[in-house]
């Protein structure tokens, strides 16, 4: 791109957003230019999230200056930075399901004639920006009834639909097909040549590779580095993304556990749309990970699994027999267990006791008949408690009282108590403290020494690594690689510091080639 | 937040909410004393009126135990009144051709019938129940209507009365009786079984209740085939205490026995109740009813102080739900 006369599209200047004592953003200066695509790139926690936030006017900075096409935005509210020209496209859908595609699309700024709604100009000029975007979205339907990929184009097109110097796409493409995928760069490149900045947010580095100008790389809330495309290399953006730095979990021991029988084998399984015909086994003390990108299928795996979701085919066994899990009291039946994705949703029940919530999975164990024995209930909850050092007033203390770390040591608590054979965790360290997360990984070693087989589900690596002795890699609905944890490990150095970071490294780029990208 | 910090956070609120959680109790203490201050050269504290507050509310009592179980699990069931008049009638015209035990079990069937049409409605199509039970409101009453052809049908059965809600044993009345059983095993079920540990999980997180292998349609089911089985009980001791059958029986007790177990501390909202608080409510609600008589407002007048206290007590019972 060529600096021009024009002002910046966005220029924000030594940014810092502290919540409490941590610090998301830390003095954080980003510069895009109109007329390029800008790739903001960091994990998960590495302040994406907030300069998104601070951009679209939802958070105000603590300190620094943000301008939008040379003008300083001065109070931050989402209209200030719509006017100012911001425009998101959001990851979580905004959409009203029971409203047509064109009422979505203009929504709460429906074009009148008169006083009255014309929702005919509105269809009009929806199917005008669908025409441009080269997809057939038929805008007088109800967004409930359309598929997710065109749910998420019509999220950009709402987001496109009134003149903008900014437009922000956070993971645009997670539910789009190949086909849909090129349809939005040809659109997002139309943009550019109209002067658009366009701020692209995504894990897919191969889509960043093709689509973007210039990407600039967060870290632990820091900038790393701003540049060109052309001067990174996949090797190298991966790298600058995750740092040479442990992140805690060193201090967990990896004992190697005795490999035992098969617990756990799934032939062909697949569900309505995902997963696809996927194979599984899981042995006796042996830890196994799946990893993958947003909408690789790795959640709607587990929910097979643990009888929430329909299997559509397939076979699973426990032990050797055959069994049918319709439901999750099947699945604990069979001795499968999940620690759920959703904590606060799925997980417990958030004003219930921890001592109510520990016994939920397990009343049959605690009653006789029908009538649940108070001192059985109170005995597994004390025993969870220690066993899972949870730190609470008493058993008798509401979930919600608990941190995050503790509230879901006690989703694990209350699996546990079920005794399965099967323990699957579903991003079991999900926005939870660090401390917390490496006491979680340790006990996810100790169940495999103990026997058990675990499928750890997530999307932060460096606790795939830590956790696993093999790593499931997933795309698009299926399971692509299986890599021994071992195979990762820098075979000259395997002691070294930097272990982790190499096997990270390595790992990422399973993941990307997996994707089918190219890998540059 | 740092675990230094969840901990003082954690500590903090238990006194406060504790004191809300008995707030009924202290209420209706706060209330009875009011009353005994100021309506005590009236009567109020005559025992023949205190038992009578008893009889004017057992019915509530009896079936707000059970609205207890189905508010637990974030539902609704708004047909009990409409359902307690029908089974009154069928209860009657039983009797009239298949003599008591026939009558009983008339009674009774209308309860298992309605309640298993609203549980499969609500948990088999999937319609809210507060749309099942609306439509069965009208059902219930309309049937009631149509089978007694508007006319109240006589029990001439003594013992049937006296056990349904009529007489007394001893100086206690067997409404009075029917309430604490009542109560007792509702109580018993809610917080001992793990049929109650199921329905306030259904209400708490439905999600979560699934995840954890609790079929929750089922329970839901049950709560509502409970809720139309008390109904039904009610009809049949407004049958016995009135020595009929009418269709206008239980009309409008949906809303007192709502009323009654939220002012007890039932979540609309689910997971959380007590069915000692239900009957508790349902008590401060005759409480107050009677009170407002004895002070000799006229019924406009106590129609409105009646919704004001209790718009009062639910606000103050209310506000720790956010």
């Amino acid at each position: 791109m060529t600096a021009t006369a024009f002002p910046d599209a966005v220029r924000m200047t030594d940014v810092s957003k502290h919540f409490g004592g941590v610090r998301a953003l830390d003095g954080v200066s980003l510069d895009v230019r109109p007329g390029e695509v800008h790739a903001l790139l960091g994990e998960n926690g590495a302040g994406k999230s907030t300069i998104l936030k601070i951009l679209r006017g939802v958070q105000p900075p603590t300190s620094g200056t943000v301008a939008i096409g040379g003008t300083p935005l001065t109070t931050f509210t989402a209209e200030a930075a719509r006017a100012a020209g911001v425009s998101m496209a959001f990851q979580e859908m905004s959409l009203v399901p029971t409203l047509t595609v064109a009422q979505n699309v203009f929504l709460d700024r429906e074009i009148k004639r008169g006083a009255l709604i014309d929702d005919r100009a509105a269809i009009a000029e929806s199917r005008r920006l669908f025409a441009a975007m080269g997809v057939a979205i038929d805008p007088t339907r109800r967004v409930a009834d359309i598929p997710a990929g065109h749910r998420q184009l019509t999220e950009i097109v709402k987001a496109t639909s009134q003149p903008c110097k900014v437009l922000v796409l956070d993971e645009p493409t997670t539910a789009l097909s190949a086909n849909e995928v090129e349809r939005l760069f040809d659109y997002v490149r139309q943009l550019r040549s109209r002067g658009v900045a366009v701020v692209y947010v995504s894990h897919r580095m191969d889509e960043i590779f093709r689509i973007a100008d210039r990407a600039t790389v967060l870290r632990d809330g820091k900038h790393v580095v701003t540049a060109p495309l052309a001067d990174f290399t996949l090797d190298s953006m991966i790298a600058a993304i995750i740092g040479r730095r442990s992140r805690g979990f060193s201090d967990v021991a990896r004992g190697t556990a005795a490999i035992g029988d098969v617990l756990l084998e799934a032939r062909g399984l697949s569900g309505q749309v995902k997963p696809r015909d996927v194979d599984i086994t899981l042995r006796r003390g042996e830890v196994v990970g799946v990893a993958g990108l947003l909408g690789s299928g790795r959640s709607s795996l587990a929910r097979l699994l643990c009888g929430v979701q329909p299997a559509a085919a397939g076979e699973i066994r426990v032990k050797g027999e055959p069994v049918s899990i319709a439901s999750p009291r099947d699945a604990i039946r069979a001795g499968i267990a999940l620690v759920p994705e959703d904590r606060a949703r799925q997980g417990f029940v958030a004003f219930h006791s921890v001592e109510s919530n520990v016994a939920l999975p397990n009343l049959a164990a605690v009653s006789k008949g029908g009538f649940v024995d108070p001192r059985r209930v109170a005995a597994l909850a004390e025993a969870a408690i220690k066993r899972l050092r949870i730190k609470t007033d008493s058993r008798g203390a509401a979930v919600r009282t608990l941190s995050g770390g503790n509230a879901q040591k006690v989703v694990i608590a209350k699996w546990l108590a079920t005794e399965p054979d099967v323990l699957i965790l579903d991003e079991p360290t999900a926005g939870i403290d660090i401390g917390s997360k490496s006491e979680i990984v340790t006990l996810i070693r100790d169940l495999a020494r103990d026997g058990k087989a675990v499928l750890v589900l997530s999307s932060e690596l460096q606790e795939l690594l830590a956790a696993c002795d093999r790593i499931l890699v997933m795309s698009d609905g299926r399971v692509v690689r299986d890599i021994a944890r071992h195979d990762l490990d820098d075979p000259g150095n395997p002691e070294s510091v930097d272990a982790l970071q190499h096997a990270e490294q390595k790992l990422n780029q399973a993941m990307q080639e997996a994707r089918g990208g190219p890998a540059r | 937040m740092t675990d230094a910090a969840a901990l003082s956070a954690r500590k903090a609120p238990s006194p406060l909410s504790n004191w809300r959680e008995f707030i009924i109790y202290i209420g209706f203490v706060v209330i009875f004393a009011i009353f005994a201050a100021t309506l005590g050269s009236r009567g109020f504290l005559d025992p023949n009126n205190l038992l009578n507050i008893v009889r004017q509310t057992a019915i509530i009592a009896v079936v707000s135990v059970a609205m207890t179980f189905v508010l637990g699990t974030a539902e609704i069931d708004l047909s009990v009144g409409a359902v307690a008049g029908l089974a009154s009638v069928a209860t009657a015209m039983g009797m009239d051709h298949l003599g008591i035990a026939g009558g009983i079990l008339c009674g009774l069937g209308t309860g298992v019938a309605v309640g298993a049409v609203n549980g499969w409605l609500t948990t088999g199509i999937g319609i809210p129940s507060f749309l099942t039970t609306l439509a069965m409101m009208g059902i219930a009453r309309g049937v009631a209507m149509w089978i007694s052809a508007t006319a109240a049908i006589p029990i001439l059965d003594k013992p049937y009365a006296a056990v349904f809600g009529g007489g007394n044993l001893g100086p206690v009345p067997s409404l009075l009786l029917w309430m604490v059983a009542v109560g007792a095993v509702g109580h018993v079920v809610l917080r001992r079984t793990t049929f109650g540990r199921r329905v306030l999980a259904t209400g708490g997180n439905e999600t979560s209740a699934r995840y954890s292998g609790v079929d929750t349609a089922a329970i839901k089911f049950k709560v509502l085939m409970l809720s139309s089985v008390a109904a039904a009980l009610a009809g049949m001791l407004y049958a016995g205490r009135l020595h009929s059958g009418r269709f206008q029986f239980g009309e409008g007790d949906e809303l007192s026995v709502i009323a009654a177990a939220v002012l007890g501390g039932t979540s609309l909202f689910g997971g959380a109740g007590t069915v000692v608080g239900s009957i508790m409510g349902a008590l401060l609600i005759g409480l107050i009813n009677n009170g407002l008589v004895l002070m000799g407002l006229e019924f406009s007048q106590q129609l409105i102080a009646r919704g004001a206290i209790i718009i009062v007590a639910v606000a103050i019972s209310q506000t720790r739900k956010r």
